[in-house]
């Protein structure tokens, strides 16, 4: 903080120097990063008391800091250092926090409110900057204030448009503690965004005019002046959609530079701004919609990770502007040399532009109401006029008046320094008290259904239809217009032909209903876990209607429930069998902390961490533990009743499946079960909720499938479907009649098969890891669509030969199955040592149809010397 | 929607003029009835006679939903009945039940899952695969199904509707 201390006095040019103190090279980025390190920290310190942090904005508190910090530079330095400048704020600091605003404004809410907004926007401001001018003017003609104030119409007119402006920082920043609904949030946001075109066209022609002096203003310069407003706003529109659509087309090709692709994204709205603000036109607009245009095709484009950068580093940007501008205002108004106090002055303004803001609102509200579906009410009134704050744009904008030319700029700094303090900390803390009191409409954050965003679409659809009808071309049909030539040109141009195909936004809705579904499940087994095994009355008391589908699958059926993100749930899935023999032979291999990485170093490509994977593997055994416990302690609640006569089978089955058994010389794995008893899944076919009475032995990391029969089970068809889990299929003979005449060998092989029972079409762990395979990889970022990484479900789903499968083919198929099962797993096994692409083994899974009768008969004898190997890598 | 003859003689035109007056109140039929009454002068069976490729997928719905006979050729009368709903006067209820009948396309009083499929198929543009649309549709029937028989009833769908607050305000249209 201290200015460069004594620099290095070269007292010893002769010897050569071992060390050599250089502060002055380093000043000013080390300055730079001080100050970023000191606003942060704070940041810090503020949050450490929630109780503060909820009563307080953190606006308000950075600004005390600034005042605060301000004082001791200024006790310090003698002179108030280390100020807002105007061209810092503007080229550095404003940026990233319109970007970041434009970027996740969303955009439906936005276009939906692009009446209202823009008429706050343009008619609000000019109003409110004229109206103020005019008003200060009368005040000052009338001799209330300070004679010292030497100003004129136009000065005040010029003061009236930088103090009139809404601030889209001080707003975000005050407005994202509240919580008021949407619809709220958006008007008054978006007009701060917008209306900067106007602020900035007001400054200009006003301090033009300023400088020409009254006298020399022609009719001309007004025309001038309105023409440059359009120009200003649809010049830095245009300039913002033409990069918009510039980093769409360059994020299209960035397939092979991933690493790079958040750059683009900064890079180039950044252009964007200075670009607008080379030509003087309202950089705001241009980056704003910039921001919102890029959006969806550039989350399309980019990568999963790429994404999640991008969303960081915009906040992180975004969040330490906002930080250093509130405390840089704090610092500023410490310094006393550019104030003049005219007491006149700052209450008039105070009081005008609160009261010309209240008028405006009310004013615009009438004749919008007519127009809008949804009138505003009177509260929402309230709060806007009461949410419009002034902030560092005006400050910003003050300073940069020249003293020379309007004489009255100290006074003028002093007010908006005032009026911004009060509009931030006043406003910004009774505003929160103020919503509550008022009862203004909150945003709710109810979980979106499938069924909501089905309708929204179908509603969409169904007016724009109404509308066609009608022959009215109004709001909807080119909405509608709009989407079908996105669709048929736009996205074709600007995304990539695999992310194109994944962006439809209800399917979209449905995988992230999955995923949620999926972790609040798990969710509630690691609840259930911990609450000492009380289990499962706590599960429907969470579980309102409206809440989590999983729970109330299971509540309603019992026991089985599809977790999977994608699968398909019909009874021949054969993912649901692949999925259950690789889960089985993989069960053994997770879990190996001390598999070996390559040690690997890109400068271009991010290998998958170490740390990251072992983590992995580690919640995923735990996860499963949790989930195998919460599965039985709630079967041994649920279905007592059909216990005994499970067991009895069980017993049936294990005398079978123990002679078997040292036939086939695969003790591997059955062994721990049998000396589990009795441990037995074959569903019965009227059951709806098979069972697994293997509760006692929860160490044992026994798996306990759960399945539920399905109407084909119910026709009697034992399927022996179930058999192609089986590690050793060779040893079975490939005779789909003969499992379905006998049962006791179909018990046995199923014994054998690890106790999958496969007319389980609902098979919960296996699908539990799949949901958290993938829900891993896409917990940060729940929120954005499902890019490249459910790519190999979609995959799949393009084969879909391999789905439909008749029931017949798929009886026929068992043996095959789990013999092309193996090359899969040794692949993967093999990934696992050398590293190689993730898309390897889905590949191969993807064409088991494929594998030839060698390559089936090869695993087998490889297999179980791998679960050797395993194993002995598992103790 | 190109043919601008008149059919209707100024009395039959002023009788329809007269004709919301029964169903709104005063100050809402300038909006609604002039346009819906200018849109008329085109032809009475509007929505037939643009056979023009489907552009909109649910326009040829809308107009079955809402003519009397369910053919798709509407009315001045269905036509203004159309703007009573979708205006914002119209009850939530009202709204509710027409949306929910723009649902069942096979007109059996429930939406049951060939009617989803389809509305699906619409909405995406037949872009799903069937396996994708059917599990969709599932979990959109779980979702909303309260009394569990596999298909949305009407009061399944409205009572879904009431659970998301600015569900219907949507469903207006204004002229």
């Amino acid at each position: 903080m201290q200015p460069p201390a004594a620099s290095p006095g070269p007292a010893a040019p002769a010897g050569a120097e071992l060390l050599r103190w250089q502060w002055r090279e380093v000043q000013a980025p080390c300055l730079v990063a001080a100050w970023i390190l000191v606003a942060s920290l704070a940041k810090i310190v503020f949050h450490l008391s929630r109780k503060v942090t909820s009563v307080v904005p953190e606006s308000c508190l950075l600004i005390l800091l600034g005042l605060g910090l301000g004082g001791i530079v200024l006790a310090v330095a003698k002179k108030a250092e280390y100020q807002l400048e105007p061209n810092m704020f503007f080229l550095f600091l404003l940026p990233p926090i319109v970007l970041d605003s434009g970027y996740f404004m969303p955009s439906r809410l936005f276009f939906d409110n692009i009446g209202a907004i823009l008429t706050y926007a343009v008619v609000g401001t000019l109003w409110n900057s004229f109206a103020t001018g005019t008003a200060l003017w009368g005040l000052h003609r009338a001799g209330l204030m300070d004679p010292g104030v030497e100003a004129g119409l136009m000065d005040f007119l010029l003061f009236g448009s930088l103090i009139s402006a809404v601030d889209p920082v001080a707003v975000l920043a005050v407005f994202e503690e509240v919580h008021v609904n949407e619809t709220l949030f958006i008007i008054v946001f978006g007009e701060s965004l917008l209306n900067d075109a106007v602020t900035v066209v007001l400054y200009k022609v006003f301090n033009s005019f300023v400088e020409l002096g009254p006298a020399h203003i022609h009719a001309t310069d007004y025309v001038k002046g309105v023409a440059s407003f359009f120009l200003v706003s649809l010049g830095g529109t245009a300039v913002g959609l033409l990069f918009a659509f510039l980093l769409a087309l360059i994020t299209r090709f960035t397939k092979r530079v991933r690493i790079i692709e958040p750059l683009f994204v900064f890079l180039l709205a950044y252009v964007a701004y200075l670009a607008a603000e080379m030509v003087s036109l309202s950089a705001i607009l241009a980056v704003t919609f910039c921001g919102i245009c890029c959006k969806k095709y550039v989350e399309a484009n980019i990568s999963q990770k790429s994404r999640t950068t991008v969303k960081y580093t915009m906040k992180t940007l975004a969040s330490s502007s906002e930080t250093i501008i509130f405390m840089f205002l704090g610092i500023s108004a410490v310094d006393t040399s550019k104030w003049t106090w005219d007491t006149a002055l700052v209450l008039g303004t105070l009081f005008f532009i609160l009261l010309f803001r209240a008028v405006g609102v009310v004013l615009q509200t009438y004749v919008l109401n007519r127009f809008r579906l949804i009138p505003l009410d009177r509260i929402d009134q309230v709060v806007m006029s009461y949410g419009g704050l002034r902030g560092a744009v005006a400050f910003a904008l003050v300073i940069l008046l020249d003293r020379e030319k309007v004489k009255a700029k100290d006074y003028f700094v002093a007010t908006t320094i005032v009026v911004v303090f009060f509009t931030v900390i006043v406003q910004g803390l009774t505003i929160k008290p103020l919503v509550t009191w008022l009862k203004v409409k909150r945003s709710d954050h109810h979980k979106p259904t499938l069924n909501e965003e089905l309708h929204e679409h179908a509603f969409d659809h169904i007016l724009a239809a109404v509308e066609d009808i009608v022959g009215h071309h109004g709001y909807h049909y080119w909405r509608d217009k709009w989407e079908q030539f996105d669709k048929k040109y736009l996205s074709q141009l600007l995304m990539r032909k695999s992310a194109y195909r994944l962006r439809d936004e209800i399917w979209d809705v449905y995988y992230k209903l999955n995923i949620r579904d999926a972790i609040s499940f798990v969710d509630q087994g690691g609840h259930v876990h911990s609450a000492a095994k009380l289990a499962l009355p706590s599960m429907p008391s969470r579980t309102s209607m409206s809440e989590s589908s999983v729970t109330n699958l299971l509540r309603e059926s019992g026991s089985g429930a599809c977790l999977d993100l994608q699968v398909i749930d019909t009874v021949r899935s054969r993912r649901d069998k692949e999925d259950a023999a690789m889960h089985h032979v993989l069960r053994g291999s997770l879990y190996k902390p001390r598999r070996r990485y390559k040690a690997s170093y890109s400068r271009h490509f991010i290998s998958p961490d170490k740390q990251e994977r072992q983590d992995k593997e580690i919640f995923r055994q735990n996860m499963k533990r949790r989930l195998e416990t919460f599965k039985s302690t709630k079967h041994n609640v649920c279905s007592s009743k059909s216990k005994a006569r499970l067991k009895e089978k069980g017993r049936k089955k294990k005398n079978v499946s123990l002679t078997k058994e040292t036939a086939n010389g695969k003790t591997h794995r059955s062994v721990p079960w049998q000396d589990a008893a009795p441990v037995l899944v074959m569903v019965s076919s009227e059951e709806e909720e098979s069972d697994s009475s293997e509760t006692e032995k929860e160490d044992d990391e026994g798996i306990v499938f759960v399945a539920r029969a399905t109407d084909e089970v119910l026709q009697g068809k034992t399927t022996p479907g179930s058999l192609d889990v089986c590690p050793s299929p060779c040893i079975i003979p490939p005779s789909p009649t003969l499992a379905e005449k006998e049962l006791p060998w179909k018990g046995d092989q199923a014994d054998l098969a690890v106790y999958v029972s496969s007319e389980t079409t609902k098979i919960v762990p296996v699908d539990m890891q799949k949901a958290w395979n993938q829900s891993i990889s896409s917990l940060e970022s729940i929120a954005s669509p499902p890019g490249i990484e459910s790519g190999p479900q979609h995959r799949r789903f393009a084969c879909p030969v391999l789905e439909e499968q008749p029931q017949s083919a798929s009886q026929a198929m068992p043996e095959q199955s789990s013999c092309f099962q193996f090359p899969s797993h040794l692949s993967k096994s093999g990934r696992s040592q050398s590293d190689s692409s993730p898309d390897g083994p889905e590949q191969q899974e993807l064409q088991p149809l494929m594998a030839t009768e060698e390559q089936g008969r090869v695993p087998p004898s490889a297999e179980p010397r791998w679960l050797m190997f395993n194993r002995a890598g598992h103790l | 929607m190109g043919n601008k003859q008149t059919i209707f003689t100024q009395e039959q035109l002023d009788a329809y003029q007269e004709l919301p007056k029964r169903c709104f109140n005063k100050n809402n039929l300038a909006p609604l009835a002039l346009p819906a009454v200018k849109a008329m002068l085109v032809g009475m069976t509007l929505p037939c006679s643009c056979a023009v490729s489907q552009d909109n997928p649910f326009r040829q719905r809308i107009a079955e939903v809402f003519s009397e006979h369910g053919d798709g050729n509407m009315t001045l009368d269905d036509f203004l009945d159309m703007f009573s709903v979708l205006s914002e006067m119209a009850p939530r209820d009202l709204k509710a039940y027409y949306a929910f009948k723009i649902y069942d396309f096979n007109n059996d009083d429930y939406i049951c899952k060939s009617d989803l499929a389809k509305t699906v198929n619409k909405l995406t543009r037949n872009e799903l695969t069937p396996e994708e649309v059917s599990l969709v549709c599932e979990k959109v029937i779980y979702e909303a199904d309260v009394d569990n028989d596999g298909k949305l009833s009407l009061a399944d769908f409205q009572h879904m509707i009431v659970r998301a607050p600015d569900f219907l305000s949507t469903f207006h249209i204004r002229i």
